[in-house]
């Protein structure tokens, strides 16, 4: 548990009453006008949205997940955290094109670029799905919070997820989007200079970047394997040759596995396998085995008992670096073997590469992975919505002073998001090179607040501290503004009171915030694991609509019906492929990427022809989106029509 | 006329042409060179400063295409804005739409 000295209490409290002094000191601008209160009154020069996009993407569980996938698959892990990349392209494409919209939000946006029913439809489901999205993602980020506190102070999760989204609320209610920005710009440079700091003295305490890259070289070889949670029985382990299938090691004595509800099990648990953890940390790092030319599994042996449902490291001999080896293991005394894993690199110095990929299609990271995630991330910029980030980009493009402005806020506020994985990166090979031997994901996910809390000095720790808290409180805010602004604009004055006077639309907003403080606080006491969450909301559930929200700003024929027919079909379908028909049996398990393709497929088979089967949108409307947000892509017909109607200066070439 | 262009009329400026493709393919490029060039200068690797500096070189480049157009944009758009954002408070209104 950590202990604060003074200093430590002097910086924290000093930063919550830099916060809260936020919203004193901007409530007068944010109470003027709706659009102040969402949007700063649309007058802010570049740096100050772009530091409100890296605050709000730098939250709690973002350290968590970039070392979770950083301490698992080494530097090549850094592509998982690539998908913000998507602004790269979006800067320049459709940034410029909702920035010409002057939409509040998507929702609306989706009134200008559709007409009728169908449109209608569409905004009010995109607004009610992103007042839920804010409340799930200020619950998960809440949670992360709580399990910080829990480590840190020893705190129930639910003290740290509920008192300082409570705190962050005081700021935003008072000023609103005013208070959200200008808070996230003093988070935003805590938090890099926090993350500089903690990274780079966890780094000196693993023995600096050399004696990380030296100690990388000289560790044993290790592999992630989870045990089914049905397994009891004993089990072999063996490594082959990829190529020719020789055996080249197989454990001497067969390993116990004892099933997770087994009483004996259930006693040890906890203390038992942090005491493995250690004892794998300490193999890997005995020298011995890199004398020993012979493939030789080090862990588990006969005498260490394993517990369903865990994860363990296999540890075995290093071996000849660059080399591969699959991993198997076998129920049944070698009759029959499982697959653990496939073309993993021998020793650790992979670690280094940022492309150490096992094969095309094969292993933990394969090539046909990292294809698809650079398809997502970069081609998802010419649409709107291909990353649940747009919703919260969209925002911070709307409140740039021009486009210029919006475009750089979105390139550099990203541009700062990939720098600090990448600091972050380096730090965790650094956590790595300390404690190698942690098996659970939820164990290791803490390593970057580990190298904070154990290595920074006394006075530092509460420095540290109200950096976690700025990189909390900044993603809270956000979604809090966020998802009030969807309430308020969308659902509110859109659908119940157009009349209400601004005084009350931001009263609105107000009460609206409050609200979805409360349904964080019950979303975030409903989740345990994030990672899993994480994934599955940023692949999956975006996976069906990925296409038509590309389709929507570069096809002047996609229409309402055929934008919502893939959101209905994609919500279905996601839960079908990944989950359901796998679990009867009826399709195989697919590979995250795959999934990808099967439900871009099939939610294409659905809207399309609902999209040809229904009406274009009026000409009139789309003439008058067109001329408004200049869009790319394939409008040949309405630009001739803009041109006819005699609303362009000149005729030019368009798809 | 310069590969290049550097002067734009509002008209043309408000076209996709060439400068914007150069700035769509240029700018993933940067973000992967800064992603690798960081990760590996923070392990103070020679390569990692290398990609690092080609990042840099690519972000300068990037801005030296597409920043004239993007001004041009912005300058011309401001001045339709007034209008478009009480088009965009009747569209706001459901019940006006026919």
């Amino acid at each position: 548990m950590v202990q604060f000295a003074l200093l430590d209490w002097i910086w924290m409290i000093l930063f919550l009453a830099l916060m809260i002094g936020c919203g004193v000191l901007f409530y007068r601008l944010g109470k003027r006008s709706e659009s102040d209160f969402f949007l700063a009154g649309r007058g802010l020069p570049w740096w100050l949205p772009a530091t409100s996009v890296y605050a709000t993407h730098t939250a709690t569980d973002t350290p968590m997940w970039v070392t979770g996938v950083i301490y698992k698959y080494g530097l090549t892990g850094i592509w998982y955290s690539f998908f913000a990349a998507w602004c790269a392209i979006s800067a320049f494409v459709s940034t410029r094109i909702f920035r010409r919209s002057l939409a509040y939000t998507q929702a609306e946006w989706q009134s200008l670029r559709f007409t009728g029913l169908g449109s209608e439809l569409l905004r009010g489901w995109v607004a009610g799905w992103q007042v839920f999205m804010n409340m799930f993602i200020m619950g998960w980020v809440g949670i992360a919070m709580g399990k910080v506190c829990q480590y840190a102070f020893g705190w129930p999760t639910w003290v740290g997820l509920i008192a300082f989204s409570a705190i962050c609320a005081i700021y935003v209610l008072a000023a609103g989007y005013w208070g959200v920005v200008m808070a996230d710009f003093q988070q935003g440079i805590i938090a890099l200079a926090a993350i500089l700091i903690v990274s780079i003295w966890g780094m000196i305490a693993a023995g600096g970047p050399g004696g990380i890259i030296n100690r990388l070289k000289t560790l044993n070889s290790s592999c992630e394997w989870v045990i089914p949670k049905d397994v009891a029985s004993d089990a072999l382990i063996r490594i082959t040759d990829p190529n020719t299938g020789t055996v080249w090691a197989q454990s001497e004595n067969p390993v116990p596995i004892l099933k997770k509800d087994d009483p004996t099990s259930t006693e040890q648990n906890q203390q038992y396998l942090e005491k493995l953890d250690e004892k794998v940390g300490q193999i890997l790092a005995n020298q011995a085995g890199l004398k020993n030319k012979q493939v030789q599994i080090l862990f588990p042996a006969g005498q260490d008992t394993l517990i369903a449902g865990f994860t363990y490291s296999i540890v075995w001999t290093a071996g000849e670096s660059g080399e591969k080896v699959n991993l198997d293991y076998s129920l049944d005394q070698g009759k029959s073997w499982i697959n653990i894993d496939i073309n993993h690199y021998n020793g650790q110095t992979w670690r280094i590469n940022p492309f150490s990929f096992s094969g095309f299609t094969q292993g933990q990271f394969p090539v046909a992975w990292f294809i698809t995630m650079m398809i997502i991330a970069l081609i998802g910029g010419f649409g709107m919505g291909t990353s649940i980030d747009w919703y919260t980009e969209a925002q911070r493009i709307q409140s740039a002073r021009t486009v210029r402005d919006a475009s750089y806020s979105i390139w550099w506020g990203t541009a700062l998001v990939v720098i600090r994985n990448s600091i972050w990166a380096a730090a965790i090979l650094g956590f790595f090179v300390l404690f190698p031997g942690i098996g659970e994901t939820g164990k290791y996910e803490l390593g970057w607040f580990r190298l904070g809390f154990d290595f920074l000095p006394a006075g530092m720790v509460g420095f540290f501290f109200a950096a976690i808290l700025a990189i909390h409180l900044s993603t809270i805010s956000t979604q809090l503004n966020l998802g009030a602004l969807y309430a308020t604009r969308d659902l509110y004055q859109h659908y119940l009171n157009p009349e209400a006077t601004e005084q009350k639309l931001i009263w609105i907003g107000r009460f609206s915030t409050f609200l979805l403080l409360l349904g964080s606080f019950i979303f975030g006491l409903m989740m345990e694991e994030i990672t899993k969450w994480l994934i599955f909301a940023l692949w999956i559930m975006a996976a069906g609509v990925w296409l038509p929200n590309i389709l929507q700003v570069i096809w002047w024929r996609f229409n309402a019906w055929g934008y919502l027919a893939s959101w209905i079909a994609n919500l279905g379908l996601s839960w079908l492929v990944v989950w359901v028909l796998p679990a009867f049996g009826i399709i195989p398990e697919l590979p995250d990427y795959l999934q990808f393709w099967a439900l871009m497929l099939l939610t294409a088979f659905i809207y399309l022809p609902i999209t040809y089967l229904t009406k274009p949108e009026d000409m009139d409307h789309l003439v008058k989106y067109y001329v408004m947000s200049r869009p790319i892509g394939f409008w040949g017909p309405v630009h001739k029509e803009a041109v006819k109607r005699g609303l362009l200066a000149e005729v030019q070439a368009v798809g | 006329m310069a590969f290049i262009r550097r002067e734009w009329t509002a008209a043309a400026a408000d076209d996709w042409c060439k400068e914007d493709w150069l700035a769509i393919i240029i700018s993933p490029l940067a973000y992967v060179a800064l992603a690798v060039g960081t990760a590996l200068s923070f392990l103070l690797l020679p390569v990692g400063f290398l990609i690092l500096g080609i990042a840099i070189v690519l972000i300068f480049l990037m801005h030296w295409v597409i920043d004239p157009k993007l001004k041009k944009i912005s300058i011309d758009y401001e001045k339709k804005q007034k209008d478009y954002l009480e088009q965009l408070e009747k569209i706001t209104r459901w019940e006006d739409l026919k």
